[in-house]
């Protein structure tokens, strides 16, 4: 039992990792991105490749840890790239044409990966190395520990970033009213262009803790952790960081107690998805969230 | 390789099929004369896992396009069709048992999957979508029992070759464009719509938003539910769950915004490219690639592409270019242009009506009778001197009084001003008096009371209204909103509209003649297929009042009837609110703030300050009583007087 509060606490954890840059678009840009999953992903492929047969031009092997630095540093880089050459070009058309542009970045990675990286699931050797420590009895790999670790770092962080420093303060101006928050000077498009590569680099470091936990990496495998991510932030409301995080962990613990609890295949999707329709028709807004997430 | 049957049908009276449409149905035509004879069977069973795309495509426009509800579940839906046709048909009853057995379950199944629109809109509908899609390919598609993995769908004998299989796929197709096109033409077409674009405003239609919007879901469900069915009876037994993953939900979507949704055409040219070209093409020209891995990619890239440079697809592309068909042959033919002036457009003037240029034009009395003659209880028709009495009407939002005890009458024929500084609650009156403010007081109409009735019922009873920024949808044909104005007029129900029982003919005739008759009175008739979006404010507004006037009102309400005309204009549209009330026996009750319209138009003016009526009187009273210019212009040395 407490291995298994532990473990969902700890995917939760990770998922979150995904939810705050989904939040964080969201509050930033009226945006819904799917394609934080497929963007984390890609950053990690690249990294196991370049671990494996070298990066290219210098042949070095980078380290394995520096896998996960390679994986946030390129799915940053994607996620800022999507920014600037496809979600700037939306901002002020109806909300679901983003959704679908999204849609068609995290298609069109996925499918990339399949060519790139092939079909086959690929072994993902933990970055952090294969340590672990028990906890009240419950054996928690070192991957799992780490993911806890960076979400209690993130929400830190978050909240100083928001209340303590002058473009926290800018970045919620934005979520207010972006024409209003141009006008008194903030720099909105580079408040945008931040929240994306914030949350690139997050979806990357959360794909370098996913897939060692979960037995390696295929093409589109992220965009299914990127959902319940999404579930997650649903749950605790799309505007409010912290309530990602919360419904995170919750969608991390129901899905390790009812799928492990029950044993029966599919039982934790299920359980997600009474969650997430159930919080729908009963508080659209989420746990935390305003009713302008509505 | 279907025909482009989108849209309603073009053979009302009056209306001429456009030439733009006949090169395409022979275009489709050819095509599919040209896969039947020249393609080997090989190809034609490629064709058929096309045309299943195509049809699951289609109807999922039909949610996204029309009702404006975007599904990431349909890949699910495809499953939940052909696994139900397996265990139906494997069980030796008629194969079309098995496909419309296919098409009920998944039809119910997107219903369910709908539900929670009720509540939620836009993203969050995606979301619950995309958690059904997720839940049935882990729960659903996971069981043995559930999936009939031990049951095969025997072919039947009359589908054994894949030339008759692939003649099943096109009846799909043809079957799929029909419903399309029925749902465009009749009354479930004008709900998804107003659900789309004016949620809050339907009930002025007559429009129950929630019916419509899972009525959507039920059609899109059932259709898919075809595809699948057909799906089933090509493979006997389906054990790769590949099509029915979120991967083909995401296609799916891919091809309809490519294909540009709302466009038939171009969403089965998308549905050919993404599926058909893969399978039909060896290798990429002048490379070794094969199209199968590099279709999909190119689709993801078109994708993204097309949502940002040309959101409207493939389909603006057919779209323009059937306009320019329609302009050439046009012009041959001397027909009306596209880029012609307009009534009520800049710098030209409201024509006056044709047929109300004399009162006693028998024509125009035999049109006033047509659209007069709607369905109401017998007291509408009891001669009562007095058609809306306001007593102590008060409106309260939370703490604000925005309306405090106005009363005031509107008399049978009478055309009445409500004047007003701005926030003096004339906006407000109107919406208390057609159900869209919570009131209290009195609001009789003819004697009875409309307090407690609900905006649709008001309507009904003769109570037509329009609003201040246009409560019609820009996106549609003047037609389609002069029809969608009528909604609450046509009898049958939605769903039947769709299966064309039930004399749907009849009513539909009728509504497109009371249509007509509305925009001849306005001088409007030649802008009948034009989108109203696109014309001119002065125009889009006269569309407006020609549409509650097709709606035959008791009471007309007009927000601020001259906004966006011009001084001419405004003179000229006076003269046909007069001639209306004289020939139609409307009363109405004007918002105005042209005085010069007031003055020759109102028979009586009220003038609200601040939620109170400060005035009322004859125009001339009212415009010389100090208390008004006060209440306008201020008092003091700064006033004008």
């Amino acid at each position: 039992m407490t291995a298994r509060l532990l473990t969902g606490l700890a995917t939760g954890a990770a998922y979150s990792l995904v939810a705050v840059g989904v939040v964080l678009i969201f509050r930033c840009t009226r945006t819904l991105s799917l394609a934080h999953g497929e963007i984390g992903a890609f950053g990690f492929f690249v990294g196991l490749r370049w671990a494996a047969e070298g990066m290219p031009g210098l042949g070095w092997h980078p380290p394995r840890f520096a896998t996960l630095l390679i994986a946030v540093v390129v799915a940053a880089a994607l996620s800022g790239l999507a920014e600037r050459l496809v979600m700037r070009r939306l901002v002020g058309r109806a909300p679901l044409d983003a959704l679908v542009a999204t849609l068609g970045v995290a298609l069109f990675l996925a499918l990339a990966e399949r060519e790139l990286f092939g079909t086959a699931t690929q072994f993902a050797p933990s970055p952090i190395g294969e340590g672990r420590i028990v906890i009240a009895g419950a054996t928690l790999s070192a991957v799992r520990l780490t993911a806890l670790g960076a979400a209690a770092v993130v929400a830190v962080a978050a909240g100083l970033f928001f209340t303590r420093t002058r473009f926290g303060l800018a970045v919620r101006a934005t979520t207010g009213d972006p024409t209003v928050a141009r006008l008194m000077g903030v720099p909105v498009r580079r408040v945008y262009a931040f929240a994306w590569i914030a949350a690139g680099a997050l979806a990357g470091l959360a794909a370098a803790l996913l897939a060692p936990a979960f037995g390696g990496l295929t093409p589109f495998a992220m965009t299914r952790f990127a959902l319940r991510a999404l579930a997650g932030a649903v749950i605790g409301g799309l505007d409010s960081i912290g309530g990602a995080i919360a419904g995170s962990l919750l969608v991390g613990l129901v899905e390790s107690l009812v799928g492990g609890g029950t044993g029966v295949a599919g039982s934790a999707e299920a359980a997600v998805l009474v969650l997430v329709v159930g919080m729908l028709l009963l508080r659209p807004q989420g746990l935390f969230g305003t009713v302008g997430a509505r | 390789m279907a025909a482009r049957a989108e849209g309603p049908n073009r053979r009302r009276p009056g209306y001429r099929a456009r030439p733009s449409r006949v090169v395409g149905a022979a275009a489709a035509v050819a095509v599919v004369a040209w896969s039947l004879t020249g393609l080997s069977d090989l190809r034609l069973s490629i064709l058929v896992s096309v045309a299943v795309t195509a049809v699951a495509a289609l109807s999922l426009d039909l949610l996204v396009g029309r009702a404006g509800e975007l599904s990431l579940a349909h890949g699910s839906f495809l499953g939940i069709g052909a696994f139900s046709a397996i265990h139906v048909g494997s069980r030796g009853v008629h194969w079309l048992v098995a496909v419309l057995v296919a098409m009920a379950v998944t039809g119910a199944v997107a219903t369910l999957v709908g539900l929670p629109s009720l509540r939620i809109r836009g993203l969050q509908v995606a979301i619950a979508t995309l958690a059904f899609q997720v839940f049935a390919e882990v729960f659903l598609f996971t069981r043995p029992d559930l999936v009939a993995a031990t049951r095969t769908f025997g072919r039947p004998a009359e589908l054994r070759t894949d030339r008759a299989l692939y003649l099943l796929a096109l009846a799909a197709v043809a079957l799929t464009l029909v419903v399309r096109a029925r749902v465009g033409a009749t009354k479930a077409g004008r709900v998804f719509v107003a659900v789309r674009d004016v949620p809050d405003r339907a009930p002025v239609f007559g429009v129950e938003p929630g019916a419509g919007k899972l009525l959507a879901y039920a059609c899109s469900g059932a259709l898919v539910g075809l595809a699948g069915a057909v799906l089933a009876i090509k493979a006997g037994n389906i054990t790769a769950k590949d099509p029915f993953l979120l991967l083909e939900s995401l296609q799916l979507v891919a091809i309809v915004v490519v294909g540009g949704t709302g466009s038939a055409a171009g969403i089965v040219a998308a549905s050919v490219f993404v599926k058909g070209t893969p399978q039909l093409v060896g290798s990429v020209p002048g490379t070794d690639l094969a199209p199968e891995r590099v279709i999909p990619i190119v689709s993801a890239a078109l994708l993204v592409l097309v949502i940002v440079v040309a959101p409207r697809g493939l389909g603006g592309v057919l779209r323009a270019a059937g306009a320019w068909i329609d302009r050439r042959v046009g012009r041959a033919a001397g027909a009306h242009r596209a880029d012609q002036p307009v009534p009520g457009g800049h710098g030209v003037p409201v024509a006056p009506p044709s047929g109300t240029r004399t009162s006693a034009d028998g024509r125009t009395v035999a049109a006033a009778r047509t659209l007069v003659a709607v369905p109401r209880p017998l007291w509408t028709r009891m001669p009562q001197p007095a058609v809306l009495e306001a007593a102590g009407v008060t409106v309260r939002y939370g703490g604000i009084e925005a309306l405090s005890a106005v009363s005031l009458e509107v008399r049978r024929g009478e055309i009445v001003g409500l004047i007003g500084t701005n926030g003096a609650g004339k906006s407000t009156f109107l919406n208390a008096v057609s159900g869209f403010a919570p009131a209290t007081g009195s609001i009789r109409y003819l004697g009875r009371e409309l307090l407690g009735r609900a905006p649709q019922v008001r309507v009904a009873l003769g109570v037509g209204r329009t609003f201040q920024d246009l409560g019609l949808v820009r996106a549609e044909r003047v037609l389609d909103n002069m029809l969608l104005a009528q909604h609450w007029l046509a009898d049958y129900p939605a769903a039947a509209g769709i299966v064309g029982i039930g004399g749907v003919g009849r009513t539909e005739r009728a509504l497109r003649e009371r249509a007509r008759l509305a925009l001849e009175l306005f001088g409007l008739e030649g802008l009948a297929d034009r989108r109203l979006g696109a014309l001119p404010y002065g125009t889009m507004r006269l569309v407006e009042i020609a549409a509650v006037v097709a709606t035959g009102p008791g009471l007309l309400l007009l927000d601020e009837a001259t906004a966006g005309l011009g001084t001419g204009e405004a003179a000229l549209l006076a003269r046909r609110l007069r001639d209306l009330r004289d020939t139609l026996g409307i009363s109405m009750l004007v918002i105005e703030h042209h005085v010069p319209f007031i003055r020759d138009t109102c028979d009586h003016v009220y003038c609200l300050e601040s939620g109170s009526l400060l005035a009322q009187g004859s125009p001339d009273e009212v415009a010389d009583d100090p208390a008004v210019v006060a209440s306008f212009l201020g008092t003091g040395a700064g006033a004008l007087r």
